[in-house]
């Protein structure tokens, strides 16, 4: 079936910067901020100089032969909804921003729990957007907590599969146990995936390599989100930067299978840019998506699952950079492959969400995957009898054919918010009036999944007693 | 003549960030008998004035500019300190900047650094993860130091910015110091809650507003 795929790395120069990453890795190194997770891998055979922990050759492609090709999706309630390894394209909103832009204002504001709960009802009503992330830091939770916090409303309300990740150490024992409240098996039939970001460049902080470790030992996977920001953190070429970004990865994956062999990892990332003048990190730069676009085949050279940071902008305001960006960008990770893209509804270099955003998204979703889904060349689709009966018989008018009926409702992608209205019948609204409409509608009549009575009960006494540690009373939404 | 060609190819070698030629000129003039404190008013400050500028015009980016300051150190802390009258050892204002602990973004604190150096000041960096007691420390350690540079990017770590100025005074230093705190997610609100003195949303407003503060702009 004819698909687009887009590669731009040939075998050979995965095969090169593959190499050059391995080299890196047993010549230069990575730092490990926390001594007992160095002391895992010294422990595995890495060696250590100058402080730096030195990984040979063999201990990659070890690791590499034990990390999971394929990865299986659950939701919330133990239904499989996707492989991962594949190209799945599982949309999910940008995650983890401090601020949220309200329709019609100007500037953000810090969100609540009340804002991720509205977040999490739009987006389980959002066909394209196939998972949740906890999308918002609520202001209005204890510092201490607000990483594993931002889980309740998702669970409570969303089937859907959920991409996370703690902001210490501390906090993902318990963030773990509280899927565990929802599902037994949460572990083992896996509905959620934590993000862990190294530190670049070649480094990892104590947070997030604790991180790696305890998901390894649970078995939950962890996507492994390097972020070389190019000109900053990282050489500001392409290559450069691709090649300490899979460096960084592999390091990752070894963590991960020195910990526990087959743990499911995915081979993520969030390429930025620095801008030479502003310093901002631009997710959407042509050069940052060159890099994603080079780490997904590299993965593909090795099998192993991805994820990207597109389909997402790095505009202030819904306009014409921000649907720009945000097309372009969802397009090449479809056309890419990619099996998790976080980004929908993200502006502002990741630290802003926006509702209508991730509305006006998911039609952007829906579109780039109807173009990656390609078409089908069978006879029937062919068609050439459908034609000649057509000509010579229905006076050339294909409204007419059984076979338009029937290839409409399966082939035909029709967006539901995006305007397509002749003039007359046209609302006369804008498309950003459009969407905050559709908030407000989905707000007011969308459905939702909540637990049995049962879990619900066991979640709120987890949730409780969540807060209670901080002497604080919990919020309920 | 002679010097002044000498100092006209100092001015250059700084503002093209070149340490080497910079640090050779350098020695030139000092062997030639300028004075240095005048080395530094007649050639390195004004050098690094017209990078802010190019700067500013858009002609100069951070990477530019970091190198211009990264010349201008290696020639005060090589050639010139050497030959200062102990006493005025330090480059000019001394700043300490650092990210807060539980957190370690740090491209926000480093521009700002850049930054401010290319300004001559002297900056202190403690690097990433830093506990408030230890920002204190330094603070109390050294007396020429009159700014401290606070930066958190996360939501869940400003809240340390606050301990610092709390260890600070804690310790009885806090009048001492103007306090910068920095990062994403800092307001002019967040400022004034925690009692810092400059917003650093924007490290090049916030250089301005120091300086202002410091009776040096
Ligand atoms: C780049 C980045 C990273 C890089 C940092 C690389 C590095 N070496 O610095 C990496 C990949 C390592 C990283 C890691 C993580 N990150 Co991060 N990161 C970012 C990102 C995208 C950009 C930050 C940045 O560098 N901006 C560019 C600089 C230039 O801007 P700036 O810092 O604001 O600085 C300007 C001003 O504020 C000011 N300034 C700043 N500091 C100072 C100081 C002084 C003295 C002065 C005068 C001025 C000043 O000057 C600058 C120029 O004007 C932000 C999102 C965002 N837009 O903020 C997320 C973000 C901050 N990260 C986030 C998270 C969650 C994480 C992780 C926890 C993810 C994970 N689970 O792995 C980890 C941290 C783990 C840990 N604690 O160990 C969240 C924070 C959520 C929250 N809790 O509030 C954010 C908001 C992204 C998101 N939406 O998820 N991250």
């Amino acid at each position: 079936m004819p698909k687009p795929l887009l590669t731009v790395l040939s075998r050979e120069e995965a095969l090169e910067i593959h190499s050059k990453a391995l080299d890196l890795l047993s010549r230069v190194g990575v730092r490990f901020e926390d001594p007992e997770v160095a002391k895992i891998l010294l422990d595995a055979g890495a060696t250590r100089s100058n402080g730096r922990i030195l990984i040979p050759e063999e201990m990659v492609s070890e690791a590499l032969k034990n990390t999971p090709k394929r990865i299986d999706l659950y939701d919330r309630d133990g239904k499989k909804v996707a492989t991962l390894g594949d190209g799945a394209l599982i949309f999910n909103p940008g995650s983890a921003a401090i601020k949220i832009l309200d329709y019609g204002a100007a500037e953000p504001r810090t969100p609540t729990l009340e804002d991720l709960k509205n977040l999490v009802l739009v987006v389980e009503n959002l066909e394209f957007i196939e998972a949740q992330s906890t999308a918002l830091v609520p202001g209005d939770a204890p510092i201490e907590i607000r990483d594993v916090v931002r889980l309740y409303p998702i669970l409570k309300y969303s089937r859907k599969p959920v991409i996370t990740g703690a902001f210490t150490a501390e906090n993902m024992p318990v963030m773990l146990e509280m899927l565990r409240v929802v599902r037994e098996d949460a572990w083992r039939r896996p509905f959620t995936i934590f993000d862990a970001c190294p530190s670049p460049p070649l480094s990892w902080s104590k947070v997030t390599s604790r991180n790696i470790v305890d998901l390894a030992r649970a078995g939950v996977p962890s996507e492994i989100i390097s972020m070389p920001g190019l000109g900053a953190t990282a050489p500001v070429t392409v290559a450069g930067a691709t090649t300490l970004h899979h460096a960084e990865v592999l390091s990752g994956i070894v963590l991960a299978q020195t910990v526990s062999r087959n743990a499911p990892v995915i081979y993520g990332g969030s390429p930025a840019l620095m801008h030479p003048r502003f310093g901002t990190t631009l997710i959407t730069a042509p050069e940052s998506i060159l890099v994603s676009l080079a780490y997904r085949d590299l993965a593909r050279f090795l099998g192993l699952p991805t994820h990207t940071y597109m389909g997402l902008s790095d505009s202030k305001l819904i306009d014409y950079q921000s649907g720009a960006e945000e097309a372009y960008s969802a397009l090449l990770a479809t056309l890419a492959g990619f099996d998790v893209i976080s980004g929908p509804g993200m502006l502002e270099f990741e630290s802003t969400q926006s509702l209508e955003k991730l509305v006006l998204d998911n039609e952007v979703c829906g579109l780039v995957k109807r173009v990656s889904r390609g078409f089908g060349v069978s006879v029937d689709e062919i068609a050439t009898e459908v034609i000649e009966e057509t000509v010579l018989r229905k006076g050339g008018n294909f409204l007419l054919s059984p076979h338009t009926r029937k290839h409409l409702r399966k082939d035909v992608h029709i967006p539901q918010v995006w305007d397509s209205t002749p003039r007359s019948r046209w609302s006369g609204r804008s498309i950003y009036d459009e969407a905050h409409a559709t908030v407000i509608k989905i707000l007011k009549e969308g459905s939702y999944h909540e637990l049995s009575p049962d879990v619900m009960n066991e979640l709120n006494k987890f949730y409780e007693k969540l807060w209670m540690k901080t002497s604080s009373k919990p919020k309920y939404v | 003549m002679f010097l002044k060609d000498l100092k006209e190819k100092l001015y250059r070698a700084v503002i093209e960030g070149d340490p080497e030629k910079a640090l050779s000129y350098a020695q030139d003039l000092v062997l030639s008998g300028l004075d240095v404190r005048q080395i530094v008013s007649e050639v390195l400050a004004p050098a690094m004035r017209t990078v802010g500028e190019m700067y500013e015009k858009g002609e100069y980016f951070i990477a530019d500019l970091i190198a211009s300051a990264e010349a201008f150190k290696q020639v005060f802390d090589e050639v010139l300190k050497p030959r200062l009258a102990s006493g005025a050892v330090s480059r000019g204002i001394v700043a300490v900047f650092g990210t807060v602990r539980g957190d370690i973004h740090e491209l926000g604190k480093n521009i700002a650094k850049a930054l401010f150096e290319a300004e001559g000041f002297e900056v202190i960096d403690l690097g990433v993860d830093v506990p408030p007691e230890k920002f204190a420390e330094v603070v109390e350690s050294r007396e020429e130091i009159k700014v401290v540079g606070l930066s958190a990017l996360m939501s869940t770590t400003m809240i340390e910015q606050e301990k610092v100025i709390e260890e600070l005074k804690r310790r009885g230093l806090r009048s001492k110091v103007i306090v910068v705190v920095g990062g994403a997610p800092v307001t002019e609100d967040w400022v004034r809650k925690i009692g810092a003195d400059v917003c650093g949303d924007d490290a090049f407003r916030a250089l301005k507003k120091v300086k202002e503060l410091l009776g040096v702009a």
